[in-house]
């Protein structure tokens, strides 16, 4: 079959070097009907092949055909006839179904334009700024849906039982404006955090365990994320690092491939044309430039700025989380308001930890970049990728010892301390929004002022694609870490997201200009998927699995209230089908094989040999690929060609 | 590149529908197309054989600054004059080879005949200057110097041409563009 395929491909391709106009096979001196000999050939055999095939596959056959549409409407109508008097026993049934099936699939394919949100406006931002900045928003998309689902089930199983069975609204104080800001007063009862659920089986026709339901839900989605975060990686990962053989760095791929055509607005395109000059002549320099080696004392002093720069950078990291760390275990600010819970002033001091970690994420970015101007790199790329690299040791350095606050300190220090991380969680999240907000009105539309009339040489800012996305991907670290405090917190990220889309979008287009070296966007997009699985994914994935896991519950709230760690549910349900033998070999699985070392011991040596197989054979494939190269250089050389140009070959004095 | 962003349809054209087999769009966009074209005809409901000139397709806004406008005319036009005007068929050829469903063989394989402004079938030196002066604007600060025009193609042939023939041919071009995952519409 694929044989078929590669020899279709190539009849195709030697049909469409055959072009129209005829002027290549002058030099060949084929006369006018050899020519329409081989063609005729040519179209039999394609004929045959198509007709041969099923009728799906023949579809997009025809499709994928580079030739000219009236070219294409004929063969169809050959191969269409062809099967006409082939087809001796009519197979109505089976044909008119796969008929409805493919006309479905098109009323599908035309329908879906108008069922995807924001198709329209994509369109629009990729029209005008290009391809990366539109990935800046098809991740926004993206993470969307991730929110959007994990709402809909932690509502669907464990809120919507919580509230209709066993309503335990107790709200100590009335509503007040400022619980939107802190979550606590008025909501800290209620189903958005952990404590306001109980963990009863409730009574119906099926009984209802809402231990398990809690345990269980919050496990699925987080399993369903995480197989979605490796599917997602690993096709990115497929297309964007293809094998590298042969040289590859250079102009070629900017010059033939990465001009895009899908800009259409008159100043974008005069804008990408000056931007690739740029790019070009830099790419030269560069490559001049590896020639001249640096001498030793120059290397000397770069390797220097560099060791200063990351020591200032980390230095800069590990002084904010010290601050963070020892303001959270400051009694004074941060829980008297768990002793005083009707106090507006010690209510509002749970907002200082929040406040002063948006602005260390604010300020120290900035920093960040003026710390990177005192060194020089040769590349480029390589000032994007470690900019990024520091920023994320910033933010995960943060996010780990906010981690470590809450489950090694606060679980002694507070009753009811997983709601106290949920109402943290909010209102980190809060204001990491206002933040933002206060970042788009002061960071873009001031400067956007002051660069177009104030001081001209600043210009009108660019939209920075690294750090949008590292906010984003922080932001949805903290929700994630939050969703087992606090089930509801989707529904503010949800909102959140909705709100900065509109918002970036209106900014974008009054404010800023896309950025300048926008090449090699695929591989920044692998980046940032892969950014969201390894620290922000995994860490909190690890996170909840270790309160899960090793963490003692409180015993005055929450549904595992009473046991020794919220896993013994498990181990009770599973004790309690251990008796019917219908059910007993579920108990024998999770006994026997999930509960062994052995059986983890074996899967892992397996997925190793696996692996082991898998990289001899890239690496052979990328040893033979060099023989063929090797190969069609000596082919080329070994044949005669025509020369078009032999008459510049004669010497002179013919 | 994109006409259906934000424009509605109103019509219907039951003949039209066998088009959407041979084609990349779907059946409103074929039926948006006929629209388009026929406003471009200046006369509704025109023959479908009947051919524009290529200074009225240019007129459409998102062909206006595009630098590659007149290849594209001239690649997708199938008339005997070489005038590069369209017939409705070839407009539909235009949009499909664009449109976000088309294969990438296929993109790759009309943006080969874009950039051979000579039309012989390969990407010589020449074809490759031209593309480079269409590309980079023509300030005086963003054009390239000789010298650095010479380096630039000895460094594109040096990585794309595999037969080392001095050019590079729709085989070649289709293998850069299948390494490099940048390659976007």
């Amino acid at each position: 079959m694929l044989r078929q395929i590669y020899d279709q491909s190539s009849r195709m391709r030697r049909m469409s070097v055959f072009p129209q106009h005829g002027a290549a096979l002058g030099h060949l001196g084929l006369s006018a009907n050899e020519i329409r000999q081989e063609v005729e050939n040519n179209t039999s055999e394609l004929v045959s092949d198509l007709v041969n095939q099923s009728a799906r596959a023949r579809f997009q056959a025809i499709r994928s055909l580079p030739m000219p549409f009236s070219e294409r409407k004929i063969i169809r109508n050959r191969v269409n006839s062809v099967k006409q008097s082939k087809t001796i026993i009519p197979t109505n049934c089976g044909q008119q179904v796969s008929r409805s099936f493919r006309r479905f699939r098109a009323g599908l394919a035309s329908a879906r334009q108008y069922l995807i949100i924001w198709h329209d406006t994509l369109k629009d931002i990729g029209g005008r700024f290009g391809t990366s900045v539109l990935s800046y928003f098809l991740f926004l998309k993206w993470l969307l849906k991730f929110n959007l689902f994990s709402l809909i089930i932690n509502f669907c199983f464990i809120t919507i039982p919580q509230i209709v069975h066993a309503p335990n609204i107790s709200s100590v104080t009335g509503f007040r404006g400022l619980e939107l800001l802190t979550g606590v007063g008025y909501f800290n009862q209620t189903v958005l955090y952990y404590g306001g659920y109980n963990g009863e089986v409730i009574v119906s026709k099926p009984g209802y365990n809402m231990q398990l339901a809690y345990f269980f839900t919050i496990a699925a989605y987080l399993v369903l994320c995480g197989v979605s975060l490796i599917y997602s990686m690993s096709r990115s990962f497929q297309k964007n690092f293809v094998l590298d053989t042969g040289p590859v760095s250079g102009g070629a791929w900017r010059l033939l491939c990465s001009w895009d055509f899908s800009v259409v607005n008159e100043k974008a395109i005069q804008y990408n044309k000056n931007n690739l000059a740029i790019q070009l002549k830099e790419s030269l320099s560069e490559r001049l430039q590896e020639k001249n080696k640096m001498d030793l004392s120059d290397r000397i002093k770069h390797l220097s700025l560099n060791v200063l720069a990351w020591l200032l950078s980390l230095g800069l990291a590990v002084g904010c989380s010290a601050g963070i760390y020892f303001l959270g275990t400051d009694p004074e600010l941060a829980f008297s308001f768990n002793h005083s819970p009707n106090d507006l002033t010690a209510e509002a001091s749970t907002l200082l930890l929040p406040v002063v970690v948006s602005i260390i994420n604010l300020i120290v970015p900035i920093l960040y970049s003026l710390i990177s101007k005192i060194e020089s790199y040769s590349n480029p790329r390589a000032k994007i990728y470690i900019s990024i690299v520091r920023n994320v040791i910033l933010k995960m350095s943060i996010l780990g010892i906010l981690c470590f606050y809450w489950l090694d300190f606060v679980p002694n220090s507070v009753s009811c301390w997983e709601s106290f991380v949920g109402q943290s969680v909010y209102r980190l999240l809060i204001f990491d929004f206002i933040f933002c907000l206060i970042g788009i009105f002061y960071g873009e539309f001031l400067l956007n002022v002051i660069g177009t009339r104030c001081i001209q040489s600043l210009g009108v800012p660019e939209f920075d694609i690294a750090r949008n996305v590292l906010d984003l991907i922080y932001a949805q670290t903290l929700a994630w870490i939050g969703i087992y405090f606090s089930p509801l917190l989707p529904v503010m990220q949800v909102l959140k997201l909705f709100i900065i889309f509109y918002l970036k979008k209106i900014s974008l287009s009054m404010n800023c200009q896309p950025p300048k070296h926008s090449g090699r966007a695929a591989q920044i997009q692998t980046v940032f998927i892969a950014l969201l699985f390894f620290p922000s994914f995994v860490g909190a994935l690890s996170m909840v699995a270790f309160t899960v896991w090793s963490l003692k519950p409180s015993s005055e709230c929450g549904p595992f209230q009473g046991l020794d760690t919220p896993f013994h549910t498990i181990f009770s349900w599973t004790a309690s089908i251990q008796g019917p033998s219908e059910t007993n070999w579920v108990w024998w699985i999770f006994e026997n094989i999930l509960r062994s070392e052995l059986f983890y011991y074996l899967i892992s040596l397996i997925i190793l040999v696996i692996t082991y197989f898998l990289w001899q054979i890239t690496e052979g494939r990328k040893q033979l690929i060099n023989t063929l190269r090797q190969q069609i250089v000596n082919d080329y050389d070994q044949t005669p060609h025509f020369n078009p140009n032999w008459m510049n070959t004669l010497p002179l004095d013919m | 590149m994109d006409l259906f962003a934000q424009k509605k349809i109103q019509s219907t054209e039951p003949i039209l529908i066998p088009h959407g087999e041979l084609t990349f769009l779907t059946k409103q966009e074929i039926l948006l197309a006929h629209k388009i074209f026929s406003e471009l005809q200046g006369r509704e409901n025109g023959p479908y054989s009947a051919r524009v000139t290529m200074e009225k397709i240019l007129t459409l806004p998102e062909l206006k600054s595009n630098p590659f406008r007149k290849r594209i005319c001239h690649v997708f036009s199938t008339s005997d004059m070489k005038d590069g005007s369209l017939s409705f068929e070839d407009f539909l050829d235009l949009l499909s080879a664009f449109s976000d469903s088309a294969t990438l063989e296929i993109k790759s394989h009309y943006a080969f005949r874009i950039f051979d402004f000579d039309d012989d079938g390969t990407l010589d030196s020449r074809d490759l200057e031209k593309l480079v002066n269409c590309l980079t604007g023509e300030t005086d600060d963003t054009r390239l110097t000789a010298e650095e025009m010479r380096q630039l193609i000895s460094n594109i042939l040096e990585e794309s041409d595999i037969d080392k023939d001095g050019t590079v041919n729709l085989s070649e071009f289709q293998h850069v563009i299948s390494r490099s995952p940048d390659f976007v519409r």
